[in-house]
């Protein structure tokens, strides 16, 4: 990676109880694939995007009883952000091995069940990609992956 | 009356903008601002951070307009769960025309000079998913 970026902040502080809005919060930051730097502070490199999710979701931490700031910021050096990026890219990777796994495993199912995983594993590498902001070598060997299963069920069709 | 919003806008304020001049005002006035600061005194904020017309929830601004503003018609929910889908993408609701809809709005936004020429570009785009919508409504019984 070449020069620094900038990253979109979240830092947040929610009440233990109740713990509605805790995991709320806490599933939609997975769904962002956010980096999490310490206990209630997340970031995401910076666009538009991230930075209006973010903002959002700042909202809706003040909403809960919380405690929430944005801020935009860029690490203080190159190896600092590239551990970041690597920790962000690694867990994507874990995301996509498992759509591969899923992939192979269909592909010596019948036909009924080929048809189900395919259209499930477009969703879920679509979902992956939304998050997958460092793509890791996985992401083309799941895309491929996928690709086979449908050739296989394409095939079958005649 | 007058309203804002964000500039570079997307899906949800694309939307919401179209909603506004086709259901709630015939004749509106839009301003669109890079800082929450800059929102006229007399103008209706939408779809920015701490306003009612905002995300609320599980809810885009698309979706508080349509509750705001009680508005109940079949089509504009379904509507409603594309723009959801498009721009939050939670899977919630089962919306597969969402990920059409994000580019075609995209892609507009790159040939449109500013917010307003792309309004001008994207209305059509949702009176055709209107109409759309309602003929599939059509055969259902008035109640």
């Amino acid at each position: 990676m070449t020069g620094r970026l900038d990253w979109v902040l979240l830092a947040y502080r929610l009440p233990r109880e109740p713990s509605g809005p805790r995991v709320t919060v806490w599933r939609k930051l997975r769904r962002l694939g956010v980096a999490q730097l310490v206990d209630g502070l997340v970031a995401l490199p910076a666009d538009a995007r991230t930075r209006e999710q973010l903002e959002w979701l700042a909202d809706e931490v003040v909403d809960g009883g919380g405690e929430a700031t944005i801020w935009v910021a860029s690490p203080g050096t190159a190896a600092q952000e590239r551990v970041l990026a690597a920790g962000m890219s690694k867990r994507v990777a874990a995301e996509y091995r498992t759509i591969i796994a899923d992939a192979a495993r269909a592909a010596g199912a019948g036909e009924t069940e080929r048809r189900r995983t395919l259209a499930r594993l477009r969703r879920q590498l679509r979902r992956v990609g939304s998050r997958d902001y460092f793509p890791p070598a996985e992401r083309a060997e799941a895309r491929d992956a996928v690709e086979r299963l449908a050739a296989q069920v394409i095939e079958a069709t005649g | 009356m007058k309203w804002a919003t964000r500039r570079h806008c997307h899906v949800d304020r694309t939307a919401c903008a179209w909603l506004i001049q086709r259901f709630v005002d015939p004749d509106p006035e839009f301003r669109f601002v890079d800082d929450p600061d800059d929102v006229p005194a007399d103008a209706t904020a939408f779809d920015m951070r701490g306003v009612a017309l905002g995300h609320h929830g599980d809810r885009c601004s698309f979706e508080s307009f349509l509750r705001t503003y009680d508005l109940t018609e079949p089509a504009l929910q379904d509507i409603g769960r594309i723009v959801h889908e498009a721009d939050i993408g939670d899977d919630l609701y089962d919306a597969p025309e969402a990920p059409g809809l994000d580019v075609l709005i995209r892609g507009a936004s790159m040939v449109a000079a500013d917010d307003e020429q792309l309004l001008a570009l994207t209305g059509p785009l949702f009176d055709g998913l209107l109409e759309y919508f309602r003929r599939s409504h059509l055969h259902e019984v008035e109640t």
